[in-house]
């Protein structure tokens, strides 16, 4: 597990009396129950793999203090890929006083698959029913208290997105986490020739090894070197007599082997799927309906590829044209608010009161500054988010994720890699930590170059707020398509100047939700909660410096060195260059600044608006196009260099800006041709 | 026939029956494997099946004088109709007694298999005839492999497919999972993607795309690449490991 993660864990486990992990399958609702419980904002979406991290927060109960541990969504706790290992480390070296496993009652088979396994390990577990509404409404019907008896273990019905049933779950996590010394984890055991074998080899290492590697019991730690375990297997090799285990281990697996002609692994799965089965089964009761539900048919026009593709462009078409109305027309409204009843007001204010002078005057910039926040990238940025919430919770980006995994072979990267690819148009940060789930290196450099390629929310208020409002809707369409071609031709060349293979998808499909417009709301403060702390007073402060380096004049002794690039090769205002270059801090600062500065520079208006004024709708054009290609931010640099190292991330980056510089410069060239 | 086969004839005709099923081309290298003997063991006895006229094996008679990639083509082993009638008749006793000894007597499966491998010589067509008829003329063994009628129809060709070449809409079991990849196979177990669990193809997407899959109640994707490892045969999964009744769940 990441260093950091353990020191955080440590810190709170100082604070809180109590640890409980939440755990689960994969978009079973693990994120909006950990909201709910800690008040905290993660983000939460209707496909696979949205957690990546340990998500750690607080809570209190009874006047003690809870630390809550997010465990990143997985379907066992194996030492097969990234988000199993987090998980499996937040739960081996976290050592939580409860692990409350969270179950979708929907597929309570398979979702009771990693309950059995932290029931092998021993944890103290607590289940949560999730989403029994909607299994209810799907005619399954859970008889809970019967769970609980064959669990052996206390189940809570939930509806975390209500928050039904979540007080009850933590007043049981709470019981047991202070039964804790007298409560003992009882595994189920396998058919009785497994379980022999499993029981052989744990007296085995009962004797054999002085220490447990995570204080597991004899008996985990059989099954886990049964089932082939790497890491364990390795841990094992650094003991004293752990060689001697592993080749026992060895001669039990292939006597498993011999008599039922397959891998004592696989063996040990089908165990568990057993068990899990047939407890579901037995505290289950389902109605078959005869009629496909709403959903379900959504589902099958969205993945055949003849309805699919054409419902894709639609979505994609709706989704620019509610931006470009839904934010010019809150863009309009906005600004009518702003230059009556603030914006004039608080300039003419500043004036009088401060007299004309430079800091006056540098103040005014950042007024406009504050107008350009609210003019501009606010209303674009409020829109998108939403769609973007919707989108995300309905659970149509599953079916995207399945359309596109064709054309992602092409790209050198499998399906899976569209959810991070998608969730890069939120944001860059939190899609590149999401590439983890990729199993090969050479996959998750491929996919963090596409994914810095594709347009975050503030690179799409750049766009629509600079070129769709002030250009027109079609350059605006134009320069998606060119970014859309840059990513794919960007994959294409990857693909074939890095060697090696794609690896398949295997994802699951998961139903259409309706998306609960609280939940969406939620999201989209969450999201522009972002925007309005951080980026909002760089824009502020950043016009704030512009100003003053207006007003004293520096600001052309420094854009003197930058003119040949601008005036030149790009054919824009040097001091516009000005405005990119501080955009590396947050992408809204282009426009906010742009939109600033030409207000500022070119007073007095004589077209429809002073940017108009300040550049032709060619330089804003190229303008946005550099600024969409070249890297995307501080905060994506950081995230991409401790996820590649420096070498990789300093080379993506070096490699988006020449290709922004060269493109812009082709741009102003055939602007002018034309 | 002729000559009494003797067992271990037998055995030959039916391991060449069942390997034809499942692949292409029949070696003696891979009858070899399957039967667990040496190579010039099974050329010995090639020859004499195919001196009694139930294999055709030009490999052993003409082979050598010929070009060598003639000479290789043509070294694949086939039956001839008189051998598959053989073989068919013995495969047909084998899951006959198999249904018997696990239906009637109640044996495990395992411990049916074994002896009826060991019935399948000594059955008389009668005996054969009254057992069928006994056991309400069953078309597939415990394990769900066909069994030939008495003209030796196969009701469908048991084919090992990969779950790639399948169609949408289509319902087949798991027969195994390439074990060339450790972690996909420990991963796809996890998932409950096991040899003898059903699976139903909902959706394919054109031009090489991914397939949707349901197992249980959960749909996948899987990519192709990954589908061609996902061998498929025809039926319902037996009941085995995995499929436990309501007393095993208790059982703590």
């Amino acid at each position: 597990m990441k260093q950091e993660h353990l020191e955080q864990l440590d810190k709170i486990r100082e604070k809180a009396e109590y640890i409980f992990a939440l755990a689960g399958n994969p978009n079973v609702g693990k994120s909006t129950i950990f909201n709910r419980i800690t008040g905290m904002g993660v983000m939460t979406a209707n496909y696979p793999g949205m957690t990546v991290e340990l998500n750690i927060g607080m809570t209190e109960m009874d006047d003690l203090k809870i630390g809550i541990v997010d465990l990143p969504g997985t379907y066992a706790l194996g030492a097969v890929s990234e988000d199993q290992m987090v998980a499996r480390h937040g739960v081996l070296q976290g050592q939580p006083d409860v692990v409350i496993v969270i179950l979708d009652a929907n597929n309570l088979a398979r979702n009771l698959y990693l309950l059995l396994q932290f029931l092998d390990l021993r944890c103290p577990v607590v289940a949560a029913l999730n989403l029994v509404d909607q299994a209810e409404r799907a005619g399954t019907h859970t008889d809970v208290e019967l769970l609980a008896e064959f669990l052996g273990v206390p189940v809570v019905p939930t509806v975390g997105i209500r928050g039904d049933g979540l007080d009850e779950l933590m007043h049981q996590a709470l019981e047991l986490a202070r039964r804790r010394e007298e409560y003992i984890t009882i595994p189920f055991s396998y058919a009785a020739d497994i379980e022999t074998r499993v029981r052989k080899l744990a007296r085995r290492i009962e004797r054999k090894l002085e220490e447990f590697p995570y204080g597991l019991s004899p008996r985990a730690l059989a099954i886990l070197l049964l089932e082939d375990d790497e890491e364990f297997v390795a841990v094992l090799r650094e003991e004293t007599g752990g060689e001697e285990l592993i080749a026992y281990c060895r001669q039990i697996a292939d006597e498993i082997e011999k008599e039922h002609g397959e891998k004592a692994a696989l063996i040990i799965a089908r165990e568990r799927h057993g068990i899990a089965g047939s407890v579901a089964s037995n505290v289950q009761e389902r109605r078959e309906y005869d009629r496909p539900r709403l959903g379900e048919r959504l589902w099958e026009y969205t993945t055949s590829f003849k309805t699919g593709i054409p419902i894709l462009l639609v979505v994609m078409g709706l989704v620019f044209l509610a931006i470009f109305w839904g934010g010019g027309a809150l863009a309009d409204l906005f600004s009518r608010f702003w230059d009556s009843a603030i914006g004039g007001p608080l300039t003419r204010g500043i004036e009088s009161l401060l007299g004309v002078n430079m800091f006056s005057q540098s103040l005014g910039w950042a007024v406009d500054g504050l107008g350009a926040v609210l003019e501009i990238a606010l209303p674009y940025l409020l829109v998108f988010y939403i769609i973007l919430g919707f989108m995300e919770d309905s659970g149509y980006l599953n079916s995207v994720a399945f359309l596109s995994d064709r054309s992602m072979h092409r790209l050198g990267l499998h399906g899976r890699a569209v959810i991070p690819l998608i969730s890069a148009v939120g944001c860059n940060v939190p899609a590149v930590m999401g590439t983890r789930v990729l199993s090969t290196r050479r996959e998750r450099v491929i996919a963090c170059v596409l994914i810095v390629l594709v347009p975050c929310s503030a690179r799409v208020a750049v766009i629509m707020g600079g070129v769709s409002r002030y250009v027109g809707w079609a350059p605006a369409l134009l320069l998606f398509a060119i970014l859309f071609v840059i990513v794919i031709a960007a994959g294409f060349f990857l693909n074939k100047v890095m060697p090696g293979e794609s690896t398949g998808l295997v994802m699951e499909m998961f139903p259409f939700r309706r998306p609960s417009m609280a939940n969406v709301l939620k999201k989209t403060w969450l999201r522009l909660k972002g925007f309005l702390y951080i980026a909002a007073p760089l824009i502020v402060a950043g016009s704030f410096v512009l100003g003053l380096l207006y007003e004293s004049g520096w600001i052309f002794k420094l854009t003197q060195p930058l003119e040949p690039l601008a005036e030149w090769w790009l054919g824009i205002p040097a001091v516009a260059l000005l405005a990119l270059i501080f955009a590396f801090i947050r992408k809204e600062l282009a426009l906010a600044l742009l939109v600033v500065l030409a207000a500022q520079v070119i007073p007095g208006v004589t077209e429809s608006s002073t940017l108009l004024d300040f550049m032709s709708k060619g330089q804003i054009f190229t303008f946005a196009l550099v600024c969409a290609i070249y890297i995307p931010c501080v905060a994506t640099l950081a995230v991409l260099w401790r996820e590649l190292g420096a070498r990789d991330s300093l080379t993506i980056t070096g490699s988006t800006v020449i290709l922004a510089f060269l493109l812009g410069g082709l741009s102003h060239l055939v602007l002018t041709l034309v | 026939m002729g000559k009494m086969l003797t067992e271990k004839m037998e055995e030959y005709l039916e391991a060449l029956f069942k390997l034809s099923c499942e692949e292409e081309t029949l070696t003696p290298t891979r009858l070899s494997e399957y039967l667990g003997v040496t190579p010039p063991t099974v050329l010995d006895m090639l020859r004499r099946l195919e001196a009694e006229g139930f294999v055709r094996y030009a490999g052993v008679a003409k082979g050598s004088g010929k070009g060598k990639g003639e000479g290789r083509a043509r070294r694949a082993i086939s039956l001839t109709p008189k051998g598959q009638r053989a073989a068919k008749t013995l495969v047909r006793r084998h899951r006959l007694s198999e249904r018997f000894l696990t239906d009637v007597l109640g044996l495990d499966w395992e411990s049916a298999h074994r002896e009826a491998c060991r019935l399948e010589h000594v059955l008389s067509p009668e005996v054969e005839e009254k057992l069928a008829e006994m056991l309400g003329n069953p078309e597939t063994c415990p394990h769900g492999y066909p069994i030939p009628d008495e003209k030796g129809h196969i009701k469908e060709e048991e084919k090992i497919k990969p779950l790639c070449d399948l169609r949408a809409n289509e319902k087949r079991c798991i027969a195994r999972v390439e074990e060339e990849e450790p972690q996909l196979l420990q991963y796809l177990a996890s998932l409950g993607l096991l040899p003898d669990v059903d699976i139903e193809v909902k959706e394919v997407a054109p031009f090489g795309g991914p397939l949707l899959v349901k197992i249980g109640d959960t749909q996948y994707a899987l990519g192709r690449e990954v589908a061609s490892k996902i061998y498929t045969k025809q039926g319902r999964g037996p009941r085995r490991r995995g499929q436990r009744r309501m007393g095993d769940a208790r059982k703590r």
